[in-house]
């Protein structure tokens, strides 16, 4: 009998666990990068809300436009001001799926290279974005990484003729994410 | 009377040469505001503030975004990423769990000596960059002595 309830206990658990597969991080960096001959510019938000189930692949992303910070003030007003309008559209969102994730086995250590699509949404406007990333899993958490470029005007986001030398038609955006398990 | 030339070119390189410093030292180069001395904006309570926000998240933007806060509540606690060192308030719990105010410090702000004393409310300064429809998110925050 006691053996029975000590299977139980064990059986029960493990289901819980197995049903605990959401992974969440409210400090993820993202960072965006635009480099032309005449500028360099950088922008990174390091309070990104990120969500992430294991078990169906789900995976979104709330980034607050007004957290990105950057090197020069002035860089900062026009990003927030003139092209992301950031006090009209405060948030970017991706949602997601990871996909191929049945073949990784995320108990034990190590990296792994996956596919990532879904719709972004920057400045009201979404779009269908893919990309490869990398999901490396140490220590209980999982560690995601990757870099995708986006065209500010596939969101609708003008570029004035006067400075359209000193931002680049493509940006480069990095995304990390350290993720903790969620209890 | 008639005019030189020459001080008149001199005079025009001058003023295009004083006109470019000035736009590159005060507009192109003028620094970011300095979030430990800038007096805030407004100034409420932790819980009024995140209860504002999710009551009309609209009308919460437009009062508070982009503008200097002054915070008064009980942290739930200090949190540390890579870089950055976090004051926590939570006051419910959703889709990524603890939710409330998450205030980043500004580096000079900094203190790694800090511990929370229980139920003792501290008063903290920031600026207010939205709400993610989990917490309210604050940047260069400092504490009010």
């Amino acid at each position: 009998m006691k053996i029975r309830i000590i299977a139980l206990i064990v059986m029960s658990m493990a289901i819980q666990s197995l049903m605990a597969q959401k992974y969440v991080t409210k400090t993820g960096r993202i960072r965006f990068y635009s480099d032309t001959p005449m500028e360099k510019i950088e922008g990174v938000n390091q309070q990104v809300n990120s969500a992430f189930d294991l078990a169906t692949g789900q995976m979104v992303f709330k980034v607050l436009m007004k957290s990105f910070g950057f090197e020069k003030a002035l860089m900062q007003e026009h990003f927030n001001e003139n092209y992301a309008e950031s006090d009209k559209f405060p948030n970017a969102i991706f949602k997601g799926t990871v996909a191929g994730l049945q073949s990784i086995d995320f108990l034990k250590d190590g990296k792994h290279n996956v596919e990532v699509g879904g719709d972004l949404t920057i400045h009201g406007v979404t779009q269908k974005v893919k990309t490869t990333a990398t999901l490396e899993s140490r220590g209980g958490k999982i560690i995601g990484h990757a870099v995708f470029n986006v065209n500010p005007k596939d969101y609708g986001i003008n570029i004035p003729t006067a400075v359209v030398k000193q931002i680049a038609e493509t940006i480069e955006v990095t995304v990390d994410a350290t993720y903790d398990k969620m209890n | 009377m008639k005019k030189n030339p020459l001080r008149v070119i001199v005079a025009i390189v001058i003023i295009a040469l004083a006109s470019g410093i000035y736009v590159w030292k005060y507009l192109y180069n003028k620094p970011h505001p300095d979030y430990l001395t800038i007096p805030a904006d407004v100034s409420v309570d932790a819980n009024t503030l995140f209860n504002a926000f999710v009551a009309d998240q609209a009308l919460a933007e437009s009062t508070y975004n982009g503008k200097v806060v002054e915070i008064t509540g009980v942290p739930s606690g200090i949190e540390q990423s890579d870089s950055l060192q976090f004051v926590v308030f939570v006051f419910r719990q959703g889709d990524f769990g603890d939710e409330g105010i998450r205030c980043a410090l500004h580096p000079r702000a900094v203190k790694h000596d800090f511990h929370l004393t229980p139920d003792k409310p501290v008063t903290l300064k920031g600026y207010l960059t939205g709400f993610n429809g989990s917490d309210v998110i604050f940047e260069k925050c400092s504490f009010v002595e």
